[in-house]
């Protein structure tokens, strides 16, 4: 080792290595990159007034083995999180979006938890302008199936209700009639209600079933997403099922609920002859932690 | 009086890094391991499976918290939300020992999630001795750090990396967990005599050794967590448990990553190589293969992927 000493502080020495191997183009062009010369200013040949050769390499060359890593390893992160997605734009083309989007949003927090927590607004903001129509087109598409994939990640390891008590279809029958309009669901912590435009659960099945994934046509679909001993449950709804939740979610009454529902549909008769399979169906699926009856 | 050995730490025998690819087979046969480590961040903030399954497993054995993202190294300020999720999830599931690495992983608000080396020289180890202690304080406990593999030098180092690590052990007081492939890893890439770095380090201050395997580029060799310890590498983990009279032992396994009886019978080797009349030609050297991969990352992260009907 031939130290040549200096007084260069340990923060210009980190800022400069952090911006010479996180650049997308490689290390020749990190260190000529603004960043890296604001912290020292030296030229590819002048490396080794920063980082040391070894006997059988030079000082880019080591540098590169950190610049390789850098993208694999958070690429590789973000095709975990994004498996389907990933095999739908091909390998290539998803690593190419995400490059741009490490470079975007770089992690600023100790877990990769929440590295693609901006990857759907990523994806959002970078559809063309040509594809801004009203009819759902491709890029909506793989929106929505990266929305999906991220709220699959956030059910597994958020809050779930596996150490609490659940009600069950039987209790939900012996709630009083007249206070079945006022009564107050709590729905589990993990439940996830999703919105499509295209049929983004079907897909995914295709998509773990190993089939062809050919480019699905526009239909709205619904979906719970809900965790029971540790896995994410995938529930198709139909819209009225989707929205009697979504209401019950956020604290209406079940009365007021219904009362929703009933003004999308023009078939009282036979959304009043289905609501009672639905409740059941509900808590079957263990989406209700418990009821509050008025006073 | 002479100081305890590991810090007084028990030891805790052969251990295997605990990765999720294995979650089913340890809770359904709780295989005979001496004891788990974790990789701290998969499970402080997990609310789901991983958590579940690390207190079905804390419940049984001894677990020892290690983490990929203290950035001791660093000059970002120390994250202090982070710091107490540790020590909670350490008192929640009666972690042994937590450790990290002597790295930054990020500056100026950005997290690399690398582990990067950091000039040995007056300075820094004044900087990070001081940010150990901190770190102490708010874990309550001795800090465990681990020598990191590392692919360059600075001109700004004026020590080598064991007296860097020695000086910041005994001044921070605080333990070491010697990762002698580590130590290879870094040998081969920056010429020095593994062996000399092993002697030379504070044996009492060493609570814990890692073992793994690495890929040898030829030029270099990379830390890639992806295989079976290589010959050489147990010979320095031969010259370090006579050195220490043997500590906790742990093998880490991250990509690649084979069925757990494969990866427990890795560590089991160790016992072969510790035998007072171990025969030399176990561990004669023998040249590891040279694998030219544009693949290879090293020491590569590991997910929880999520499991979904």
């Amino acid at each position: 080792m031939q130290p040549e000493k200096s007084d260069r502080e340990l923060s210009v020495i980190q800022k400069w290595m952090q911006s010479v191997i996180s650049d997308p183009s490689g290390i020749v062009s990190g260190i000529q990159s603004d960043g890296s010369q604001q912290q020292i200013p030296l030229s590819p040949e002048q490396i080794e007034q920063v980082i040391t050769r070894s006997e059988a390499c030079t000082s880019i060359e080591r540098l590169q083995v950190y610049g390789n890593a850098y993208f694999a390893r958070l690429l590789d992160c973000l095709r975990s999180f994004f498996p389907a997605l990933t095999k739908t734009l091909g390998e290539e083309l998803f690593d190419s979006f995400s490059i741009e989007y490490l470079q975007k949003h770089p992690s600023s927090s100790y877990t990769l938890h929440k590295l693609a927590n901006h990857y759907v607004e990523f994806l959002t903001s970078t559809k063309p302008v040509n594809a801004q129509s009203d009819e759902p087109v491709w890029e909506d598409f793989l929106i929505e199936l990266a929305t999906f994939e991220w709220n699959i990640d956030k059910v597994f390891d958020g809050l779930g209700h596996e150490k609490m008590s659940i009600l069950s279809s039987e209790q939900l029958t012996k709630i009083a009639p007249d206070q079945w309009a006022e009564a107050r669901l709590e729905t589990s912590p993990s439940l996830t209600l999703l919105s499509f435009e295209f049929p983004i659960n079907n897909f995914y099945t295709n998509y773990r079933q190993n089939e062809e994934l050919l480019p699905p046509s526009p239909q709205k679909s619904y979906l719970a997403l809900a965790r029971r001993n540790y896995v994410v449950r995938r529930i198709p709804q139909t819209h009225l099922q989707y929205e009697l939740l979504l209401r019950l979610q956020s604290g209406d009454t079940v009365g007021q609920a219904i009362g929703h529902i009933a003004d999308l549909t023009d078939d009282w008769e036979t959304l009043s002859a289905q609501l009672q399979g639905w409740f059941r169906q509900f808590a079957e699926e263990e989406l209700f932690m418990k009821v509050h009856l008025p006073d | 009086m002479n100081p305890k050995p590991r810090l007084g730490h028990e030891h805790l025998g052969l251990g295997v890094g605990l990765r999720s690819v294995h979650f089913r087979h340890i809770l359904n046969h709780f295989p005979k391991v001496d004891w788990f480590e974790i990789i701290s961040e998969n499970y402080i903030d997990s609310q789901g499976r991983p958590r579940y399954v690390l207190d079905q497993i804390a419940e049984r054995y001894p677990v020892v918290m290690h983490g990929v993202s203290m950035s001791i190294g660093s000059t970002d300020p120390l994250d202090i939300d982070y710091l107490k999720k540790l020590k909670r999830l350490a008192g929640q599931i009666q972690a042994r020992w937590i450790s990290d690495h002597v790295c930054w992983t990020g500056v100026a608000g950005k997290n690399t999630h690398d582990l990067l080396p950091i000039p040995y020289n007056e300075r820094t180890l004044k900087h990070v001795v001081e940010r150990i202690q901190a770190v102490q304080e708010i874990l309550e406990r001795p800090l465990i750090l681990e020598d990191p593999s590392s692919y360059v030098t600075f001109a700004d180092s004026t020590m080598p990396e064991w007296e860097f690590v020695s000086r910041m052990a005994d001044e921070a007081n605080c333990g070491l967990l010697l990762d002698v492939n580590n130590v290879y890893v870094s040998s081969v890439n920056h010429d020095f005599v593994p062996e000399d770095y092993i002697r030379n380090l504070p044996h009492h201050r060493v609570v814990q050794i890692h073992l793994a395997g690495h890929t040898n580029m030829g030029t270099h060799c990379i830390d890639t967590h992806d295989g079976q310890v290589i010959d050489p590498v147990w010979k320095l983990y031969r010259l370090a448990h006579e050195l220490t009279g043997g500590v906790s032992t742990l093998l880490e396994w991250d990509a690649k990553i084979p069925d757990f009886q494969t990866v427990h019978a890795e560590v089991l080797k160790a016992k072969r190589y510790i035998q007072p009349d171990v025969d030399s030609q176990l561990i004669e050297s023998i040249e590891p293969e040279v694998t030219v991969s544009a693949e290879a990352v090293p020491h590569p992260l590991h997910f929880v992927s999520p499991d979904v009907e």
